[in-house]
């Protein structure tokens, strides 16, 4: 194929006697500047006239208050460690956990709306976030919820898996809060029964498997696979790590 | 005399009967600055009379001579303030010009931008006033003075029109280029006195440009005297008038004349001595602040001199050859800036275009190229007037 | 020979050559693309010795990169270079997925290869722009940042993000191509194709800039190849050989582009050989996008991969739109990598300042370098 820039302006074509030295800058830079008198020149002029950016631009995190349930995976994903999940009241007047991001560390490189299992963290196409102040760049969750969040604003994991592939079934998407589970190891577990207490969907309840040496009954978490979201709580939580999660590939 | 109202002092007697009225014709600035010391200078004395009826301090005040020595104080900063807002009105153009070419809009504060350059100017005047430890102090300051003081002076001795000008003088062309090259001459010494390489990198440049610009230049000025038959800048622009504008015939020194006059007023693509991306500022390092803001000014005074020169030897000065609103008569000024403006604007079409030439390769343009150019130049207007077409 | 002492040596130089000067084109540097420092030794207008100080910029990548899970790692590895992002998370992708030894899937290898010639082009246009403040024409830098403004908005329309896109996953890409993308992207390569005639026409038809170009920064072959200058600089120098087509990955196998190679190894060719580089990437992104649109909306492109890497190393290459670079991976089973190396072809190209710049003027010494095409990010890491 022929490479068209090369052939047009080859190294040793003798560009004086062509132009003229200089007339056709001087050409090109006369036309764009009558174009730019009569028609109008591409400077947005920015106070009194903005850019329109699509839905899914990447701007400050959002949330969508009632819709969290306060699983931790955005503090977990975040790699600049701006998430922390703060106590606030919500509509009915209970205490509940909602995540509290710092702008001023965020990256927006959207992990949180991208790894959040219910689409309550989603981008924003908010960027004008400017604050005099260190502080102020810290939004808590009732400050990330306010504005107008729709569904182009939310961002979907969908991965396939390799099995489904191998089996000829490449259309199905399925994502790691859907399929991976959590294992236990019952030979650790000391029926201390933290995990049922940080389970935030309440997805673990505890059953009983006979008594052991000292008259105490012995139990063991049993994972609700409908309702369990991945989030890794039961798992980092276990102090005998006799939990672990099983990735489905 | 009994002086009982203010008009027995703000009276406004034709300027041309005042016994020590300094020029030959009728010269516009002087007239509007003898009014307005009449109307000031009348007021004041009414003022004082008022309180001390009879004394002589008012009478001193507007007898002719008096009248005279103040006409001409103020006549100083009229034509001052005329050409210095004429090139902030160019500096205004450069920026909204070079904008729109580049496709954004240039300044846009203030009267479509106007205001922006003034308060620039501004700013920088307020800025602390330093001076580095181990320059040579006099020469640092001196050297400034001159170069700013040198193109303020040529930037006001151009005459807008036949009733605009400072001295009528027989050889107003010479005079003008000759203080037009005084100024490399100071930015190398000033480039030497602020002990650093990068100034001194940048004063030598800048001195060698001059100096090898400068004799094309002489040359196609001394043709376009001879084409005209002097050098005085009126006949020059009547003797236009009478025949065509002098770039039809003399076109091949039309652009060469342009081309130096950029050189020369270090505008780009020739401004290798304050080139930005190689040295940080050249000869300007060490200047911050005010006299940084100063030298600005100045690069622009020398290039709206430049630009009334090509329009006084090439595109008739301040007449118009076909004249039905009667311009020529009433307002010519206004004809001469415009055209001054003109030449601006393609001189800032030629800055976006074009990068910055080597130092070496402006030398040999300098020399191989425009010298020859203008001495053919030459050659096509002395067969023009032995044949006795001009 | 006897040994010399190192203050006897300093003294005769002292004495030798009294006329030449350090001028040092410190950190603090209208001409300087990043932070970094070129001095020079010159005598005269000649310039006789150059030395480049780089690492004002080092985070501490590697380092930072041992302390998270590899997912972490991908926001990172899009700062390395911020001006052309998303081939370093490219290769970042390739390198973990050589480890975990997996074949992602035919559509993301052909999204990936639309979203690096993108890059490509952006970071050219980038370059471009460069160009023209160092040779003093301002009016080249606006318009190359107007032409760069479309391409960020086609990585917008693609993923959310200009600059740091953070978009290719391992396993395959974040998200599918959306509607806006698939309707702008035609419209503007088509756009650019034209329009790069312009922006060429300001330089290549000005014999100031040639002839500022010509002649100037010139390398032979074989020195091209000893001081391991890689991209467009080397193939500007006569050594014909570019990842994409000789050790293909990710399925530039299947695509058909040229790839221009000029023979002088001066600057001028090194543009030449950048700007035709733009005009294949237009070829490549049609072809890719045609392929992408035959695979149809239901075809994979993300696949689930395994949280923890297998215990070996690894390393995979690409072309970089300034060389080649490179990492290297030694993972040790959890989820965390043991070491990761990151190759980054400017720190190489810089090196070769000293050959490059002898023997050229001091006026020489920005356009020469402009060349090169810094991007502080990924060499200092």
């Amino acid at each position: 194929m022929v490479m068209e820039f090369l052939k047009k302006y080859p190294y040793d074509k003798n560009i004086p006697r062509r132009t003229l030295w200089i007339m056709k800058p001087i050409v090109v830079v006369s036309k764009l500047f009558v174009k730019a008198v009569v028609h109008r020149d591409v400077a947005i002029l920015y106070p009194y006239e903005d850019l329109w950016m699509p839905d899914n631009y990447r701007g400050r995190p959002g949330l969508r208050f009632d819709k969290c349930i306060s699983c931790g995976i955005c503090v977990r994903m975040c790699p600049t460690s701006c998430i922390e999940l703060v106590e606030v009241l919500d509509d009915s007047g209970n205490t509940v956990k909602r995540p509290q991001v710092n702008i001023g560390r965020c990256a927006f490189c959207g992990y949180c709306a991208e790894y959040c299992p219910v689409n309550a963290m989603t981008v924003t196409p908010e960027k004008e976030l400017a604050e005099y102040t260190r502080e102020d760049l810290i939004y808590g969750p009732r400050r990330l919820a306010c504005d107008k969040i729709n569904e182009n604003m939310e961002v979907h994991l969908e991965e396939t898996l390799m099995s489904d592939i191998k089996n000829g079934n490449s259309e199905r998407r399925v994502n790691s809060f859907m399929i991976d589970r959590p294992i236990l190891d019952s030979s650790k577990c000391i029926s201390c029964r933290k995990c049922e207490k940080v389970c935030p969907v309440k997805a673990i309840k505890m059953i009983e498997h006979g008594v052991n040496a000292k008259g105490r009954p012995i139990l063991w978490p049993e994972v609700n696979k409908d309702t369990c979201v991945c989030c890794h709580n039961c798992v980092d939580d276990c102090p005998k790590s006799a939990l672990h999660m099983d990735e489905v590939l | 005399m009994v002086y009982s109202s203010i008009l027995n002092w703000v009276q406004f007697p034709d300027v041309m009967s005042n016994m020590y009225y300094p020029f030959n014709v009728y010269n516009l600035p002087y007239d509007i600055s003898y009014k307005l010391w009449e109307l000031l200078g009348g007021t004041i004395a009414w003022l004082i009379n008022l309180l001390v009826p009879g004394n002589p301090v008012s009478t001193w005040l507007v007898c002719d001579e008096v009248v005279n020595m103040f006409a001409l104080i103020i006549f100083m900063i009229v034509i001052f303030l005329v050409v210095f807002i004429g090139t902030l009105i160019s500096l205004w153009e450069e920026r909204k010009v070079l904008g729109r070419l580049m496709d954004r809009r240039g300044t846009m504060i203030g009267m479509k931008g106007f205001l922006q350059c003034v308060a620039d100017g501004f700013k920088t005047f307020m800025k602390e006033n330093t001076m580095p430890k181990k320059v040579d102090k006099m020469t640092y300051m001196w050297t400034l003075a001159l170069v700013i003081g040198t193109s303020v002076l040529i930037a006001c001795m151009i005459p807008l029109s036949q009733r605009w000008f400072v001295v009528d003088y027989n050889t107003g062309l010479l005079i003008i280029m000759a203080l037009f090259a005084l100024a490399p001459f100071f930015i190398l010494v000033s480039g030497w006195g602020q002990n650093n390489k990068y100034s001194l990198i940048g004063g030598m440049r800048a001195a060698e440009l001059m100096i090898s610009y400068e004799v094309p230049m002489l040359i196609m000025i001394a043709t376009t005297a001879l084409m005209a038959g002097s050098f005085n800048i009126g006949d020059i622009v009547n003797a236009q008038f009478d025949s065509t504008w002098y770039f039809i015939p003399q076109i091949v020194g039309f652009i060469t004349f342009f081309f130096c006059a950029t050189a020369e007023s270090e505008r780009p693509p020739f401004d290798i001595a304050e080139a930005e991306t190689e040295l940080v500022e050249g000869w300007q390092t060490e200047y911050a602040g005010m006299k940084w803001g100063l030298i600005m000014l100045a690069d622009y005074f020398r290039g709206y001199v430049a630009c009334a020169m090509v329009t006084i030897m090439y595109l008739g000065g301040w007449l118009l050859p076909w004249d039905p609103l009667q311009i020529n008569t009433y307002l010519p000024e206004i004809t001469f800036l415009i055209k001054t403006w003109f030449v601006f604007f393609m001189m800032i079409i030629l800055r976006g275009a074009i990068a910055r030439v080597r130092p070496d390769q402006i030398l040999n343009i300098g020399w191989k190229v425009f010298m020859p150019l203008s001495v053919i130049n030459l050659a096509i207007v002395l067969m023009l007037k032995i044949g006795g077409v001009y | 020979m006897m040994a010399k002492d190192v203050l006897d040596i300093k003294a005769e130089s002292a004495q030798m050559d009294t006329d030449k000067m350090w001028i040092i084109m410190g950190p603090q540097h209208p001409f300087s693309h990043g932070l970094w420092t070129l001095k020079i030794q010159v005598d005269g207008e000649i310039v006789k010795d150059a030395e480049p100080i780089v690492g004002y910029l080092h985070r501490g990548w590697e380092k930072e990169a041992e302390a998270r899970p590899y997912p972490k790692i991908i926001p990172m590895a899009d700062r390395l270079c911020y001006a052309a992002s998303m081939t370093y998370t490219h290769l970042f992708c390739m390198t973990v997925e050589k480890a975990l030894d997996i074949d992602i899937p035919e559509k993301a290898k052909y999204i990936r290869i639309v979203a690096d010639e993108i890059c490509r082009i952006q970071s050219h246009l980038m370059w471009l722009a460069a160009v023209g403040t160092d040779l003093g024409n301002l009016t080249l830098f606006l318009w190359g940042m107007r032409e760069r403004e479309f391409f960020m908005d086609l990585n917008v329309r693609l993923c959310g993000a200009r600059m740091t896109t953070n978009y290719t996953r391992i396993g395959g890409v974040r998200n599918d191509t959306t509607e806006l993308f698939d309707r702008d992207v035609m419209r503007c390569v088509e756009r650019f194709e034209k329009v790069l005639w312009d922006l060429i026409a300001l330089v290549d038809d000005s014999s100031i800039f040639v002839s500022r170009m010509k002649g100037v920064g010139n390398l032979t072959r074989e020195q091209t190849v000893n001081l391991g200058i890689t991209g467009p600089a080397m193939r500007g120098a006569g050594v014909d050989f570019d990842i994409r087509r000789d050790d293909p990955y990710d399925n530039y196998d299947k695509i058909d582009f040229d790839v221009p190679v000029m023979t002088q190894g001066d600057s001028y060719s090194r543009y030449q050989v950048r700007i035709e580089e733009m005009f294949q990437s237009c070829k490549i992104i049609r072809q890719a996008v045609k392929k992408i649109n035959a695979l149809g909306k239901n075809a994979p492109y993300r696949l689930k991969v395994p949280s923890n890497v297998p215990a070996g190393r690894s390393t995979a290459r690409l072309e970089d739109p300034r060389g080649e670079s490179l990492m290297y991976l030694i993972s040790d089973g959890t989820d965390k990598p043991y070491r990761l190396k990151v190759r980054s072809p400017i720190f190489t190209n810089v090196s070769a300042a000293k050959p490059l710049v002898q023997g050229s003027r001091i006026a020489d010494v920005p356009v020469i370098m402009a060349m090169i095409d810094m991007c502080l990010g990924e060499t200092d890491r």
